[in-house]
């Protein structure tokens, strides 16, 4: 398992999507614009620049099959980007914020989607035909603290979101007229917009990254104290584990599979943890980007081994917190983003940006088991 | 209320148990086991400060009482790694000097063996102190 493409695209990376034929990826360099680049033959280029937000853009969601760019901004507002012809064509959506936005993820079915704020505040933005425009309508009252990440329930209806004050919550953001009541399961039929369905108050600290299992069964969170918390049947009687690891925490997680989770943060290097057969989670292994070239014995084992003792050196392989990162990336990711092929039930290729300013893909073993 | 400060006179009254426990330890030179049995159902969760000070009192009896700071480590229980990590950050807050130092010393080890997320753990955590 490792990374197969390294692209340095900017001097640091805020957010990153790709389109759904996964050729062209849209990612904002730490400014206003969001650079679409084009796989040609064997480089990347840059095929569009949108600019139409005022401050650094936060966040960035591509639709697989509306083919619409979604983004948010520390604006305070967000644009909906259809493509017409060879151009981008801006829809501004007045999310009725007052302070940034941080945060936005199309809906399953890309009729809605949400963005989180700084201003305590979560938007369920949809389409009106009618006055052709996107409405937001607003979840208030409910956070105590800037809203860090937001993901969609599979149903299209359930909403589950991280923010600073540490807690995760989930709810319903069903809304007439768009959503209709056949949709989402039985559990999500009755309830009204906004209502909160479960509050978890895991971490002592700020949370981030939330996301649903492909099946919506287990949602998944990063506390800003290293530990990840999976919690399984949310929605009805939920049951939580708490993982620690020994490594900085973790900005981002993404469901490989229903049993297998990579999060990627502070530490450089993203993680693996799985699930075994008794339903434990685990931490599994940090995923090395480079090929490390095992030190050769052949020669020379000898004198490094003896100047390896006197200078200090003999220390490299316990815990430094100064080296210099063995991984890939250089700097805190902030984004993981999947690359996921038409019918994939196993997410094999997904994608990491950070402040390094590098987007890296990394790739699956065929040989590595992932468990269902 | 009545019930609350029933509880905290109950936990007093324990950790003083707990506190003769430990001296028995430690006069058999069994220092690992009396950390371990300091750090065992430590008053994290509530607001008392007096409980946080009469077992952070017998923690550091038990701490200070440790030589080989490596043999410690490797036999005590890896669950008791993040509460160690809590109080060797209130050592460290004391400014007392031998009290630093061997909280520097195992600050030094445990870091190598909990890794970075331990400190992360110790110093996030405002809702669990000691």
């Amino acid at each position: 398992m490792s990374a197969v493409e390294v692209h340095q695209f900017a001097q640091c990376i805020t957010c990153h999507a790709w389109s759904p034929d996964r050729t062209m990826i849209a990612l904002c360099p730490n400014n206003t614009e969001v650079h679409i680049y084009k796989f040609t033959t064997d480089k990347w280029d840059r095929a569009h620049v949108l600019y139409k937000h005022d401050q650094i853009v936060s966040g960035i969601d591509w639709g697989l099959t509306s083919n619409k760019i979604v983004t948010a901004s520390h604006d305070r507002n967000s644009y909906v980007w259809n493509q017409e012809g060879s151009e981008w064509m801006p829809t501004l959506v007045i999310l009725r914020l007052n302070r940034a936005a941080l945060c936005v993820q199309w809906s399953p079915k890309e009729n809605k989607f949400a963005v989180g704020s700084g201003a305590k505040i979560v938007c369920i933005c949809y389409y009106e035909p009618e006055n052709n425009w996107w409405v937001s309508k607003l979840i208030r009252k409910r956070h105590d603290s800037s809203v860090t990440g937001v993901a969609w329930h599979p149903d299209n209806i359930l909403l589950a979101t991280t923010s600073t004050d540490g807690k995760c919550r989930v709810f319903s953001t069903f809304i007439k007229g768009v959503d209709t009541k056949d949709s989402g399961t039985s559990s999500s039929r009755d309830l009204k917009f906004g209502e909160q369905i479960v509050q978890l108050d895991l971490s002592s600290s700020w949370s981030f990254g939330v996301k649903w299992s492909p099946s919506g069964n287990i949602l998944a969170y990063a506390g800003h104290n290293s530990t990840i918390y999976f919690v399984e049947d949310v929605c009805n009687s939920p049951f939580q584990q708490n993982v620690a690891y020994r490594n900085l925490p973790l900005r981002d997680v993404l469901f490989v599979s229903e049993r297998m989770v990579i999060g990627a943060g502070f530490d450089c290097t993203p993680m693996v943890f799985t699930k075994d057969e008794t339903g434990l989670w685990s931490f599994v292994k940090l995923l090395d980007g480079k090929k490390t070239a095992q030190p050769s014995l052949k020669y020379g084992s000898q004198f490094s081994e003896a100047f390896g003792k006197l200078y200090g050196q003999s220390k490299n392989d316990g815990v430094d917190p100064f080296k210099s990162r063995g991984g890939a990336h250089e700097n805190t990711i902030t984004c993981i983003a999947p690359l996921r092929r038409e019918g994939d039930t196993i997410v094999r290729r997904f994608s990491t940006s950070g402040l390094d300013g590098k987007v890296l893909i990394w790739e699956l073993d065929e040989k590595m088991e992932i468990p269902q | 209320m009545a019930a609350a400060e029933e509880n905290i006179e109950a936990m007093i009254l324990r950790i003083e148990h707990k506190s003769k426990k430990i001296e028995n330890l430690l006069k058999q030179s069994k220092p690992v086991e009396a950390l371990q049995k300091a750090l065992e159902g430590s008053p994290t969760n509530t607001r008392d400060q007096r409980c946080k000070s009469a077992n952070w009192i017998v923690v550091h009896r038990a701490m200070m009482a440790i030589r080989d700071v490596d043999g410690m480590l490797s036999s005590l229980d890896p669950e008791y790694y993040d509460i160690l990590m809590k109080y060797l950050y209130r050592g460290l807050a004391t400014g007392d000097r031998p009290t630093c130092d061997q909280c520097l010393r195992i600050h030094e080890k445990l870091t190598e063996k909990a890794g970075l997320g331990c400190i992360l753990r110790s110093l996030a955590d405002t809702v669990n102190t000691v």
